[in-house]
């Protein structure tokens, strides 16, 4: 349908609309008038996706000057693909309203695992070691060797790119991984640098999050994306971690010592190379002190190793004498390195500054600054000098330049916590050296920067205002909004006592309490005989989740749970929990229904969604807090209160809560949809903890449901379950939940519209 | 729940109703009229017929019901308890299939402990189906359930009834699991092949893969509220359903078995019809006795029965008598929904049942063919039990012209 958005005409692909999709829609607007930040919550399941794309595609085609390209960030493949799904419908729908091709063109972009076509390195299984081969069929001096010598392998389809494909842009349309695979195939041109080339003219850009937001990454991808572009980050709730990790730096003893090794293999090369051809050596060493930039000109194929954000006037500079000449570095390395070693045979738990480190590094092993700065960068160029084919030895070389540069750059925002056990098991000597980044703006900045719009959006995102001061910018639009039903279709509840009225808690003085386990052992089972097919449960930690099972199998509950449903347990190993899934969803699908163990936090409380059967409902054993005990957490803490004035305590509820919240939302994936949701913990009914909840499931708690013992909260479900299995059609939607371009434009339903925009 | 009054649960037992928020007053503050209108309203939904078009009925029904006996069949959300319960209402619905599809055949099967046992083999009598089901008042409820086990023996029972007839299982299924030995998937899949439609009744919640087989299988799952909408439920089985369009008409042979020796008519003349003989449906069991003269001698092969309608154990004819056939017939012809009218003061009583019409009765129902006006309970009444129209019948013309 076509609708006016405040003006605006918007293509609307589907026949009916949700009024929250509309009220998105001008809010979204109002945002992109403003040229501004905005911030907006929507339960997951009332297509976000969809309302995001046709507003602002309507956008680019309304002012082509202002807006030129959309940039979507997604987290997963999978999530990827759905974009690209919605994209393509409305781009379908264009052509028929309009008539005529749209001259459009979207594309996803993903990894080069995702994207190979070359038919022995597509087979390979792990994206490092896709990468590595990759460059080593495609690096500049493999080709020049090429051109010398015919034996030397190349990529055909990289050839074919390079040949042609740069001066024929793809043609408008909408591609997804497999359309980029197939027209590369009969192109016999390579999808992955045709998406990379593409990038720069196409008007909408489906990708990670780490393509925008790791540094190393986006130096490389995202560095030519224009201005006037408007960047959404979907599913965002996390987005501070993420920008974390992506600034952050783990090194241990192992990776150390596979550092030794590359750092020999550099050794013989050069020493192989001085014999053989030292000019080529030389050539380097004139180029370096010309200065870094030259030195790294395009050469798109060589990106195997770049730096981590430089300030661009250091790259300007000329690299420091004391490690142009390939020898010095490699003794320069080695010194890094067995610095490095020294630092890790610690006694007990060291905790500096970056500061404070670059003044030991200078006192202990003469190492300025300045050179350290340039570490990562002098590395690259020696790799590519030495023409090293095989990079995926290399990696943890790079990983200890990247830290040596990001040390020596950033004194503000990061801390160095060296730990010489873990906590949990203090006898076994495991050093290691967490540098560790505590300030999530740095690294979202230059994109908040950059362009003149950023969208953040999730179905959490709740307390909304908690975002802006840890990412620090200023949104122009902060809304929430909460889902129109027909009927009430989830069920959140507050169970805060057993049957024998032990208050239930995961509080760190309770958790051992037998009686605790017990009543959460017997709310389970109770749930479990009276809600069909798929339950899924969440745990504060792997721990807590490993002790409750093992009482729980004294106590004799897993039996009486396994009467009613098969049990599934996730668990850190990623290939176990896919299995578990698996069977999981075979069990819920056949009748048998089953349970799932997992924890927040965890692959399953992130990714997976539960829809309809899957879960039909959640429970949520206490609240995820985050360890606090961890050094790291602690620093951050720190940090957040003394630049953001965030009181730790604030910091750590709205994170336990938004994880909470994410577990919650796993059940709820469309209006059709229904799940119930127990949060068992009696803190939860506490009202700052109740206010940090989503509105649209705070909407639907009452005050009733706040303070439930296990036997309340059966009767309630019983008698719920009921109801929902009524039959229910589209026509008990439609004017209430689901409107038709008439309904829109009714009066009555623009004035609801309106109040639901204010009063949020 | 045959009787209302005696089965009410007690108001603490009962869930929590908010009966005063759907009165509300009218203009001058009454609630009387308001009252009267929310009972004929429910009155009325509940015989809320589908319109029937010329759609071709299986008036042969053979079904199976699969009663859940497994543990979870011993909770007493349903009063006494939800297994009592279920075979009370079963045991009205018997009686009510019978009456209404006097052709068809029945089977009752549980499941309990991952098993299937068969209480009581197809066959159309509805007297030893009641007794079944009150001897399995006693029986414990035990283990899980086993879904497919029970489809797979239905199946079997089923899979060799003629093509002409309708297949069907009805499944009363209070788990909420099922414990299957193999792939469910596969056993829809020969359902589907076999043509045999699927009914789920949930008495807890909705499970998924009921809903997909009776999707699949073209029958339909529902979930209970209370007991009163169980019985319901249970009883809008009894309806035949519509045939899916690939069973093909055909003509069925039927054994009209003379009667008994008192109407002595030309068709039973021989002397061995009145010998004392074993009644074949009895012969099985131990308490069968030599029976009088008294029964039913199929006319092919003169085997002897005590009841009707049959199927002829010795030459599997179907054996009925032409009331039996009658009664099947209004399926074909239903009558058509009364039109709902405001009344007007010239007709003052029920055509029907000459009831004088009161103040507080705004609508009366006419029909369509003869314009007669009847009261509102007199139009449940038609359209539930008679299966007539009173007007019609009475009025010669009208009658004629419907028989042609």
């Amino acid at each position: 349908m076509k609708l006016n958005v405040d003006g605006l005409l918007v293509y609307f692909p589907y026949d009916y609309i949700y009024p929250e999709q509309f009220s998105y829609m001008l809010e979204l607007k109002r945002a992109l008038d403003a040229k501004g930040h905005c911030l907006l919550e929507m339960p997951s399941g009332t297509g976000k996706t969809t309302t995001l794309l046709s507003l602002i595609v309507a956008y680019m085609k309304a002012h082509p000057l202002d807006l030129t390209k959309l940039v979507y960030c997604s987290r997963t493949v999978p999530e990827l693909e759905k974009v690209m799904e919605e994209l393509r419908k409305l781009m379908n729908y264009y052509e028929k309203e309009m008539g005529m091709e749209q001259n459009i063109l979207g594309l996803a972009l993903s990894s080069r695992k995702n994207l190979c076509i070359h038919p022995s390195v597509s087979k390979e299984r792990e994206g490092k070691v896709v990468d590595g081969r990759c460059y080593s069929l495609t690096a500049s001096f493999v080709r020049a060797r090429h051109a010398a010598d015919d034996a030397v392998p190349i990529c055909e389809f990289y050839e074919g790119f390079d040949a042609h494909g740069k001066e024929f842009p793809l043609p408008p349309g909408v591609y997804n991984l497999d359309d980029l695979k197939e027209y590369g195939q009969t192109k016999r041109w390579c999808p992955y640098f045709l998406a990379r080339h593409t990038i720069t003219h196409a008007n909408i850009v489906v990708y990670s999050y780490h393509y925008l937001l790791d540094p190393k990454i986006a130096e490389v991808v995202s560095k030519e994306i224009s201005k006037s572009s408007v960047v959404v980050f979907d599913e965002a709730h996390n987005i501070d971690n993420v920008c974390i990790d992506s600034m952050s730096v783990k090194i241990t003893k192992r990776l150390l010592d596979k550092c030794s090794n590359s750092i020999t293999i550099l050794e013989t090369t050069i020493s192989k190379m001085k014999e053989n051809d030292s000019k080529r050596l030389e050539k380097e060493y004139k180029r370096l002190v010309e200065g870094l930039r030259d030195a790294t000109i395009a050469r798109e194929t060589d990106m195997a190793l770049v730096n981590p954000v430089l300030p661009s006037e250091i790259l300007e500079e000329a690299v420091p004498g004391t490690i142009r000449t390939a020898e010095h570095f490699v003794a320069f390395l080695k010194r890094v390195v067995e610095y490095i070693k020294t630092r890790l045979r610690v006694q007990h738990v060291v905790q500096e500054s970056p500061a404070g480190f670059l003044r030991d590094i200078h006192t202990k092993v003469c190492i300025d600054r300045k050179p350290l700065r340039f570490t990562a960068e002098r590395l690259a160029s020696l790799i590519r000098t030495l023409e090293i084919s095989d990079l995926t030895d290399f990696s943890p070389l790079v990983t200890v330049s990247h830290f040596a540069t990001l040390v020596s750059t950033y004194t503000k925002g990061f801390t160095i916590i060296i730990e010489p056990f873990e906590d949990r098991a203090p006898t076994v000597s495991n050093p290691i050296l967490y540098f560790s980044c505590l300030d999530s703006s740095i690294a979202i900045k230059p994109v908040f920067n950059r362009f003149q719009t950023v969208v953040i959006t999730s179905g959490t995102l709740s307390p909304l205002d908690m975002y802006p001061k840890i990412l620090d910018f200023h949104p122009v639009i902060m809304t929430s909004f909460t889902m129109t039903l027909a009927r009430q279709c989830i069920l959140p509840m507050i169970v805060s006592k057993g049957n024998d009225q032990v208050a239930m808690s995961s509080r760190y003085e309770t958790r051992e309490d037998t009686a605790v386990i017990r009543n959460y052992g017997n709310l389970l089972v109770e749930i479990a005989a009276a809600v069909p097919d798929g339950i899924v449960c969440f745990f504060t930690s792997y721990l807590y989740l490993e002790t409750i099972v093992s009482s729980w199998y004294d106590q004799g509950i897993i039996d009486q749970l396994q009467r009613h449903k098969l049990l599934f347990i996730e668990t850190q190993d990623a290939a176990e929990t896919s299995l578990a899934l698996i069977n999981y969803i075979k069990a819920c699908d056949n009748g048998r229904g089953a349970v799932l163990l997992s924890v927040a936090r965890g692959k399953v409380s992130e990714g997976i969604d539960f829809d309809h059967h899957l879960g039909r409902a959640v429970l949520m054993f206490g609240i995820p807090y985050v360890y606090t005990q961890s050094r790291i957490l602690r620093a951050r803490l720190e940090y957040l209160r003394d630049q953001f004035q965030i009181r730790e305590n604030d910091f750590l509820t709205f994170d336990a809560m938004r994880h909470a919240a994410q577990c919650l939302g796993r059940c709820m994936r469309g209006k059709t949809d229904y799940g119930i949701m127990v949060l068992a913990d009696k803190r939860f009914s506490r009202a700052d903890k109740r206010s940090k909840l989503p509105k649209w499931i705070q909407e639907h708690l009452k005050d009733t449901n706040c303070n439930l013992s296990t036997e309340e909260c059966v009767q309630i479900c019983k008698r719920w379950l009921r109801q929902m299995a009524q039959p229910f059609s589209r026509e008990d939607q439609l004017g209430i939940s689901l409107l038709t371009l008439e309904q829109l434009q009714s009066e009555e339903m623009q004035k609801k519209i309106q109040q639901r925009a204010q009063g949020v | 729940m045959a009787d209302e009054d005696e089965t009410k649960e007690y108001r603490w037992e009962s869930g929590y109703e908010k009966t005063w928020e759907a009165i509300k007053e009218d203009d001058d503050g009454l609630l009387e009229s308001n009252v009267a209108d929310l009972v004929a309203r429910a009155k009325r939904k509940r015989a809320a017929l589908k319109a029937t078009g010329a759609i071709q009925l299986g008036m042969m029904r053979h079904l199976f019901v699969v009663v859940d006996a497994s543990a979870c069949m011993f909770l007493q959300d349903l009063k006494p308890t939800r297994f009592l319960c279920v075979l009370k209402l079963l045991e009205v619905f018997v009686h009510e299939f019978f009456d209404l599809n006097p052709i068809s055949q029945l089977g009752i099967l549980t499941t309990k402990m991952k098993r299937c046992e068969q209480i009581t083999v197809l066959a159309g009598n509805q007297k030893t189906h009641i007794e079944a089901l009150q001897q399995l008042k006693d029986f414990s409820c035990e283990g899980e359930p086993s879904l497919q086990n029970s489809l797979e023996r239905a199946m079997n029972g089923l899979k060799n009834m003629p093509a002409h007839s309708s297949r069907e299982i009805l499944v009363l299924f209070g788990s909420l699991t099922t414990c299957d030995p193999g792939d469910v998937q596969k056993t829809i899949k020969a359902l589907k092949d076999n043509n045999i439609r699927v009914s789920i009744i949930g008495l807890a919640a909705e499970v998924r893969i009921c809903r997909e087989i009776a999707k699949k299988t073209g029958g339909t799952y529902n979930v209970l509220i209370d007991d009163h909408h169980l019985k319901e439920l249970i009883l809008s089985q009894v309806q035949p359903p519509a045939v899916a369009g690939s069973i093909e008409a055909s003509l069925v042979k039927m054994g009209f078995p003379g009667g008994t020796p008192n109407v002595n008519d030309g068709t039973c003349d021989s002397s061995a019809d009145h010998a004392p003989a074993y009644c074949l449906c009895h012969i099985d069991s131990e308490t069968s006795s030599l029976m009088g003269p008294n029964g039913y001698n199929c006319p092919q092969c003169g085997s002897r029965y005590c009841e009707l309608p049959v199927e002829c154990k010795q030459c599997g004819l179907t054996l009925v008598s032409a009331p039996h056939l009658a009664r099947s017939y209004h399926h074909l012809f239903p009558i058509k929904p009364f039109m709902e009218r405001s009344r007007v003061p010239d007709t003052a009583h029920c055509f029907a049942c000459a009831k004088l019409f009161v103040e507080a009765e705004t609508n009366v129902y006419e029909c369509e063919n003869c314009h007669q006006i009847v009261c509102l309970d007199c139009d449940l009444f038609i359209r539930e039990t008679l299966h007539t129209c009173p007007g019609c019948a009475s009025d010669p013309v009208t009658a004629q012209m419907k028989t042609n």
